[in-house]
């Protein structure tokens, strides 16, 4: 019998419930999360399940709810907190990269949260739809970044960031919720936050990247694979980088690209490539190459959106350039 | 049959002596573009033909047209999604609009944004953005730099009641207040914020008590679904605004006749109020049924719905005729005063 397949959103919704089966500190709160399910209905069923104090609806008030979160978690609460749209972070900010970055080093408060961030285009869903803005919190002290890329993360990664003691942003994108299926890994998965995956083993160049990137960098990898063998990592988590993990693949090909969705200059892709440049120049043979979007926010015409985007001739001709260095 | 006052089940509009019959006849055309364009655009929704999302304001296109002929030339105004009648209102092409949807390179944002989520800065429009509240302190802002000119320009926008749960919805009144510019608010109160029913989310769903309580900010209470009520209010409201007062508001009640946008059916609203709404306060037909009440001949009222809708459809095809976008110009404009 085959085992049973899930999706990236299935996967999502599954840690969520088994994460609140297991603890009664965990609830989930956002906008339209309850009854209706949220937006992509990533929440539908955990309101029958649950009820009301369990999985709460709120008013359009991001920063309200963000800032309540913390202070649940502050009580000894767990709170997973949905977005509607990545892009709506830049409501809630302030209540993120302060109260939610710093508490903890100024006093040592923990504040256990979980923020639930739908990014990433290929929807048509533009520039305040469709964006990719996970690169604005690498760097910041407190905080830790995660974004899953493969159905198996999405459930391992999010069960690991309801039980880490430190705010993380989790970054699902909405282009994977339906399009990745997986097998439903067990109620025990776990994926460590800060630890890079090999995606694929190589020996010619490494590919890092995360999210969206990590399909489409296997798929043009398994396109190259009579032409050179390229290793793709994972990152999963962009904040705080798993260095050790990049540079040992970086000293094993000596060839280096970067690959993300975020805009060219945001993101997690300049943070590597300053961490290749800094601690393996030594063994590169060839500059570090990125792929990813200009600095423009994300277009709605899909003739605009899908030039924007990262694509697999975009990638594989920008490994050519760097395998023939 | 609509429109006919022998079967009447439509509630006619109130019959205010201020507004002209040119004018009825100006709102009723407007509120039926809004209509007609929606259904159009919902059609290509559903083939495919456009990308994306679609919002419509079925239900509530007589706040947008009511408040959008109550400015004048030179005052400026942000609509959101619910109000295509505004842009209508204020003179922007249908064909415009369409180039919007379609993504096309001749409209207002050149493909780079959708649906509602445009500007027209030459007729006096800012582009909506979709994070909810944004644009209230924007609006004030338009209205200090009319102050500090001593020109006698009004800025105006709208905010649905979901989003009057926003921080920045607040903290625009307040400013207003302060500042004593003119602007003027129009709040949408429509029942519902996406799936979430407006006395879900707030303890107070009187819009109008708090504005005129909290910030001491004069606010009408009106039908929204009667185009020639919220007409008078706005355009009162307008007046004083103009005339030094202060900002202003007008609280337009209505009900979302759709889902949130095309995907959702809107299946957690209150059937009676949708019924209710959806055919004896229909703004559209309660205009239909002032201009037949009014005397307006029949045939005339006929030959303004067929006009619209021949101009409606003359206007999709011009904008599907438009080419499509260039990635090579995408990063043109980012900046204003670029880096040579
Ligand atoms: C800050 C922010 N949060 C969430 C959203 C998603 N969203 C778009 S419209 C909407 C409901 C808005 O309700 P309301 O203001 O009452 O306007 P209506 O849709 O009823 O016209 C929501 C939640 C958003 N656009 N901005």
């Amino acid at each position: 019998m085959a085992a049973e397949t899930i999706t990236y959103l299935e996967a999502i919704r599954l840690a969520m419930r088994d994460a609140m089966a297991d603890d009664d500190r965990v609830f989930l709160i956002g906008e339209d999360v309850g009854h209706f399910g949220g937006p992509f209905g990533v929440s539908t069923g955990l309101f029958d399940r649950f009820g009301a104090s369990r999985v709460i609806d709120t008013p359009i008030s991001e920063e309200g709810f963000v800032g309540a979160a913390f202070g649940a978690a502050w009580m000894g609460e767990r709170p997973i907190v949905e977005l509607q749209f990545a892009d709506f972070v830049t409501c809630p900010f302030d209540a993120i990269v302060t109260v939610g970055a710093k508490t903890h080093w100024r006093n040592g408060i923990a504040l256990p949260v979980v923020i639930r961030l739908p990014s990433g285009g290929g929807v048509r869903g533009g520039p305040f739809h469709a964006s990719s803005p996970e690169g604005w919190f690498v760097g910041v002290a407190g905080l830790k970044v995660v974004c899953p890329g493969t159905v198996d993360d999405a459930y391992g990664l999010l069960r690991a960031a309801v039980e880490d003691d430190d705010p993380v942003l989790f970054f699902e994108h909405k282009g994977l919720y339906r399009r990745l299926r997986g097998i439903a890994p067990p109620p025990s998965h776990r994926v460590p936050i800060g630890r890079a995956a090999i995606a694929r083993s190589g020996t010619d160049a490494t590919v890092v990247t995360y999210g969206s990137g990590v399909d489409l960098a296997l798929r043009v990898a398994d396109a190259l694979a009579d032409v050179a063998s390229i290793e793709v990592i994972d990152l999963r988590t962009i904040w705080p980088v798993d260095a050790d993990t990049v540079l040992a693949s970086v000293a094993r090909t000596s060839r280096a690209l970067v690959l993300q969705e975020a805009s060219r200059s945001t993101g997690a892709g300049d943070h590597v490539v300053s961490l290749i440049a800094r601690e393996a120049f030594a063994s590169l043979d060839a500059p570090i190459a990125v792929v990813a979007p200009p600095d423009t926010p994300v277009p709605y015409a899909p003739e605009l959106e899908d030039a924007y985007l990262p694509s697999a001739a975009s990638l594989r001709s920008a490994l050519e350039a760097l395998l023939a260095w | 049959m609509p429109g006919d006052p022998a079967t009447a089940v439509v509630l006619p509009t109130t019959d205010d002596p201020s507004v002209s019959a040119e004018r009825r006849i100006e709102l009723f055309r407007v509120v039926l573009t809004h209509r007609v364009m929606e259904e159009r655009i919902m059609t290509l929704y559903k083939q495919g033909r456009i990308a994306g999302s679609v919002y419509t304001g079925r239900g509530q296109e007589a706040v947008g047209a009511g408040a959008g002929l109550a400015l004048g030339a030179d005052d400026v105004c942000a609509p959101l999604n619910r109000e295509m009648s505004c842009h209508i209102a204020r003179g922007v092409e249908p064909a415009h609009i369409f180039r919007n949807y379609l993504g096309r390179a001749t409209g207002p944002t050149r493909g780079r944004d959708g649906n509602m989520h445009f500007g027209v800065p030459e007729r006096g429009v800012f582009p909506l953005v979709s994070m909810l509240g944004d644009l209230v302190p924007v609006v004030v802002g338009a209205a200090l730099a009319f102050k500090r000119r001593g020109e006698a320009r009004v800025a105006l926008t709208f905010f649905g009641d979901g989003a009057f749960n926003c921080g920045d919805v607040h903290e625009g009144l307040n400013l207003a207040g302060v500042l004593n510019v003119p602007v003027v608010f129009v709040a949408q109160s429509n029942r519902v914020a996406y799936s979430t029913r407006t006395e879900m989310a707030m303890r107070n769903p009187n819009l109008s008590e708090r504005i005129e309580g909290g910030y001491a900010i004069p606010c009408a209470r009106v039908d929204g679904t009667d185009a020639i009520a919220v007409h008078v209010a706005v355009r009162n409201a307008v007046e004083r605004a103009r005339a030094g007062g202060g900002p202003q508001a007008i609280e337009a009640l209505t009900v979302r006749l759709d889902g949130h946008a095309a995907h959702d059916d809107g299946r957690y609203m209150d059937r009676d109020l949708i019924a209710e709404y959806g055919t004896r306060r229909d703004p559209v037909e309660r205009l239909a049924m002032r201009l037949v009440l009014d005397g307006v001949p029949r045939a005339e009222v006929d030959a303004v719905r067929a006009g619209v809708i021949a101009a409606v459809a003359g206007a999709l095809a011009e904008a599907e005729s438009a080419p499509a976008p260039d990635p090579a110009d995408l990063a043109n404009g980012v900046y204003a005063s670029p880096l040579s």
